[in-house]
C-alpha cells in the first residue's frame, strides 16, 4: 500500500513536472540587421546587446527561453525586406534589430505583412511612426536628440548655431527639426546639407568660417562624418565656441580612435564613461557584456539590449496566454510600460516612446561625462571648448 | 566671395589630385587590356587598411607602410589577373563580373579583418594644417598631390620611353601584330596589373593619411576612378589627371556657390556633358574596331 503511494507520489509529480516543460518553450526571435556594408558598424554594435539581452533572460526568465536567428540586411532596404521574409519562413515569431530609417520602413512593412512585431533604436525618422504601422515599435525618436541637443544650447546660451548634416532621411528630418525649435528661441541658424559620399569637408567649414561666423557647429550626421568635419574644422580653425554631434559621438571607441578630434566634443549619451549602473538590471547587462563578450557596454549595445529584453517580455507574457498567434506579441509590447536603461519604455498608439530623451555628453580628458540635463550630469560643461 | 571660391578651387585641385592617384591604376589596366577592373577600388582600400595597421600596430607614420602595401596589393593584383586571363570568351562583360565578384570578396575580407569601424590615421604631423597665404589645406593633402604629380611623370614615362611601357601599348593597339612582333602579351599584360597595383597601394595609403576609410568605401572608389578615366580619354595619362582635377574643381565649387548636397550630382553632371560634346574623352581618340 505504502509502495503504491509513493509509486503513485512520483508518478504524480513527474506529471506535473511535464505539463510544466511542455508550456515552457523556445521562441525564435528574428534579427534582421546590418553586419555588412556601410552600417556595419552599428549594426555589430546593437546586435552585441540583443545577444547579451537573449542571454540575461534566458538565465533569469527560469521558463521560456530565447533563439535568435540573424541574417544580415547588408545596409540595404532591399536585402532588409529579404532578410524580414527569410527569418519569417524559419518561424521566428518576432523581428528585433534594423538600423537607418530607410532600411526600417521597408523591413518594419514586410514584418507588419507576415503579422510579425518589429522593434527597433535605429529609426529616429517620424515618417517611421506616421505611417500607420500596427505592428512597429521603437524606443528612441527625433524627438528626444532634439530636446537633448536643444536643451544643451539653451543652456550654454548659445545665440547663432550652423548645422552640418547629411541629406539621409533620419538626419534630414532631426536637423530640420532643430532648426525649427533653435529659430523658434530667437538662435541664429544656417544650415549646410551634404551628401553621404561627401569625405573633404573643408569647402563647407570655410562657408560656416567666412560666410556664418556662428558660435556653434552642430553636426548630424554618422561617424566618418563627423571625423571629416571636425577634421576640416581643425584645419580651417573657423571662430567657434563649440561643437555637437548627436549620435555615435559621445562615445569611448570615438575617443580612443581619434584622441586628437575627441576633446571638448559633445555628443547624445545614454550613460557616462566609465560606465556605472546602480540598478539591478544595469548590472546584470554589464555583467552579461562582460560574460559573452568580454567588453564594457556602449550606446548601442544599450539600446539593443532595452529593445530586445521588453519583446521578449512581451513573446513571454503572450505565450503565457496563449496569444502568441493571434498577434498577442503585438498586443503585449503595446501594454509595456516598465523602467529600462533609457529611462521609461512606453509605447503609444503609433509605436513610439513618449518618454524619449537623451543626454549630452563631452568629451573632457579620457571620461565622457554627462552634461545636460543638469539632473543627469556627471560633470560641468567645458564651454568655451574646443578640440584644438 | 573671393575667398570661398579661392579655397574652394585650391580644395578641389588638391582633391583632383587625389583622384588621379586613384583613377591611373585603373586607366592603365582598361588602356591596355580594355578590361575594367570593378575590383581596383578595393585594392585601393586594401592598400589603406594595410596602413593602417601599420600605424596602429608599430606606431610608424603612414609612409612607412607603402613598400608592404605595394607588396601585398600588386600580390592581390597579380592574382586578379591571372584570374581575368582565364576569361576568353566575351572578354570584356565576363571580366566586369569577374572582377565585381572579387571586388565583393575583398570587401567582405576586409570587414572580416578589420571590422566596420571607421579608420584613418592618428598622425598629428599627416593632419595638421597646411597654410598659403589665406589657402588652407592638411599636409597629407599636399604631399600627396605631389606624389600623384610625380607618379604621373613617371608613368607617363614608362608608358612612352620603357620596353614594357612601349609594350603595352603595343598589346593595347592590336595583340596580334605584337605578338608578331615578340612581345608576350601575356606576360605584358600581367605587367599592367602589377603597375596598376603599385599605383593602388600609393593611393591607399594616401586614403589613409587624408581621408577615412570603411570597408564598403572600395565600390565608392572604383566609381569615382571610373568616370575619371572616360573623362580622361582611353590611354590617356595627362588626361586622368585634368580629369580628375576637372571633377576635383567642379565637386569643391559646387559645394561652395551651391550645396555640399549637389556634390556627386555636379560631378555626374560633368561626365555628362564631357561625353556629349566629347564622346572619346578629353584626350582621348577614336579607336578602329575590328
Amino acid at each position: 500500500m505504502k509502495a503504491n503511494k509513493i509509486v503513485l507520489a512520483i508518478l504524480a509529480l513527474g506529471t506535473v513536472g511535464s505539463i510544466n516543460l511542455a508550456s515552457a518553450e523556445e521562441f525564435l526571435v528574428g534579427v534582421q540587421i546590418p553586419l555588412t556594408g556601410p552600417l556595419a558598424r552599428v549594426g555589430l554594435g546593437t546586435q552585441e546587446g540583443i545577444r547579451v539581452a537573449a542571454e540575461v533572460f534566458n538565465k533569469t526568465n527560469g521558463k521560456h527561453t530565447i533563439k535568435l536567428i540573424t541574417v544580415d540586411d547588408e545596409s540595404a532596404p532591399a536585402k532588409a525586406v529579404a532578410a524580414v521574409e527569410k527569418l519569417a519562413s524559419q518561424n521566428v515569431v518576432a523581428i528585433t534589430g534594423g538600423y537607418a530609417s530607410n532600411n526600417i520602413s521597408p523591413a518594419s512593412d514586410a514584418a507588419g505583412k507576415l503579422g510579425l512585431a518589429y522593434v527597433t533604436s535605429g529609426g529616429v525618422d517620424d515618417g517611421l511612426v506616421n505611417a500607420g504601422r500596427k505592428n512597429f515599435f521603437r524606443i528612441n525618436n527625433t524627438q528626444g536628440y532634439q530636446k537633448a541637443l536643444v536643451g544643451l544650447l539653451t543652456d550654454l546660451s548659445v545665440k547663432s548655431v550652423s548645422i552640418i548634416y547629411s541629406t539621409k532621411d533620419a538626419t534630414h528630418g532631426l536637423a530640420a527639426d532643430v532648426e525649427k525649435t533653435l529659430k523658434a528661441k530667437g538662435v541664429k541658424v544656417v544650415t549646410h546639407a551634404f551628401d553621404p559620399l561627401i569625405t573633404d569637408f573643408k569647402p563647407i567649414i570655410n562657408k560656416v568660417k567666412l560666410r556664418d561666423r556662428s558660435e556653434f557647429i552642430v553636426m548630424v550626421g554618422y561617424e566618418n562624418d563627423y571625423v571629416g568635419i571636425l577634421r576640416a574644422a581643425r584645419v580651417l580653425k573657423p571662430s567657434i565656441k563649440g561643437v555637437a554631434g548627436v549620435w555615435s559621438l559621445a562615445t569611448p571607441k570615438m575617443a580612443a580612435d581619434f584622441p586628437d578630434l575627441m576633446p571638448n566634443v559633445y555628443g547624445t549619451a545614454v550613460l557616462p564613461f566609465p560606465v556605472q549602473f546602480s540598478t539591478e538590471e544595469g548590472k546584470r547587462f554589464a555583467d552579461g557584456y562582460k560574460a559573452l563578450l568580454n567588453k564594457d557596454p556602449d550606446y548601442l549595445g544599450q539600446f539593443g539590449y532595452v529593445q530586445s529584453m521588453l519583446l521578449f517580455e512581451a513573446i513571454a507574457r503572450a505565450a503565457d496566454k496563449g496569444t502568441l498567434k493571434k498577434g498577442g506579441v503585438i498586443d503585449e509590447m503595446r501594454k509595456t510600460d516598465r523602467q529600462t536603461l533609457i529611462g521609461r519604455v512606453q509605447f503609444d498608439a503609433r509605436g513610439d516612446n513618449p518618454n524619449f530623451t537623451q543626454r549630452m555628453g563631452q568629451h573632457q580628458g579620457k571620461k565622457v561625462e554627462l552634461v545636460w540635463p543638469k539632473e543627469s550630469a556627471t560633470a560641468k560643461p567645458v564651454y568655451p571648448g574646443l578640440p584644438w | 566671395m573671393t575667398d570661398l571660391i579661392l579655397q574652394a578651387v585650391y580644395s578641389g585641385l588638391l582633391q583632383g589630385g587625389s583622384y588621379a592617384l586613384i583613377a591611373l591604376g585603373l586607366a592603365l589596366v582598361f588602356g591596355a587590356m580594355n578590361v575594367i577592373n570593378l575590383a581596383h577600388g578595393e585594392l585601393v582600400l586594401l592598400a589603406a587598411y594595410i596602413a593602417y595597421t601599420v600605424e596602429s600596430q608599430l606606431g610608424w607614420n603612414p609612409l612607412a607602410a607603402i613598400p608592404a602595401a605595394v607588396i601585398i596589393v600588386t600580390i592581390t593584383s597579380s592574382l586578379l589577373y591571372f584570374l581575368v586571363s582565364r576569361v576568353t570568351v566575351h572578354r570584356e562583360i565576363n571580366s566586369l563580373t569577374l572582377t565585381f565578384g572579387v571586388g565583393v570578396i575583398l570587401t567582405n575580407l576586409v570587414l572580416m579583418i578589420w571590422s566596420a569601424d571607421v579608420r584613418t590615421t592618428s598622425s598629428t604631423w599627416m593632419q595638421e594644417a597646411f597654410i598659403v597665404g589665406e589657402l588652407y589645406s592638411m599636409r597629407s593633402e599636399v604631399l600627396f598631390f605631389g606624389v600623384s604629380l610625380v607618379l604621373i611623370v613617371a608613368l607617363w614615362w614608362w608608358l612612352s620611353r620603357s620596353w614594357y611601357g612601349r609594350a603595352v601599348r603595343a598589346v593595347s593597339s592590336n595583340r596580334d601584330a605584337a605578338k608578331l612582333m615578340g612581345i608576350n602579351p601575356g606576360r605584358t599584360e600581367l605587367v599592367s596589373f602589377i603597375v596598376a597595383g603599385i599605383l593602388a597601394a600609393f593611393a591607399g595609403v594616401a586614403l589613409f593619411s587624408y581621408g577615412v576609410v570603411t570597408p564598403g568605401y572600395g565600390s565608392v572608389l572604383t566609381v569615382k576612378a571610373f568616370i575619371i578615366t572616360v573623362l580622361a580619354g582611353l590611354g590617356s595619362i595627362p588626361g586622368v589627371l585634368i580629369g580628375a582635377i576637372l571633377l576635383g574643381v567642379a565637386e569643391s565649387l559646387t559645394i561652395t556657390l551651391a550645396s555640399s548636397a549637389l556634390q556627386e550630382l555636379a560631378g555626374m553632371g560633368l561626365f555628362l556633358v564631357v561625353l556629349f560634346v566629347m564622346p572619346n574623352g578629353l584626350f582621348g581618340v577614336a579607336r578602329r574596331r575590328g
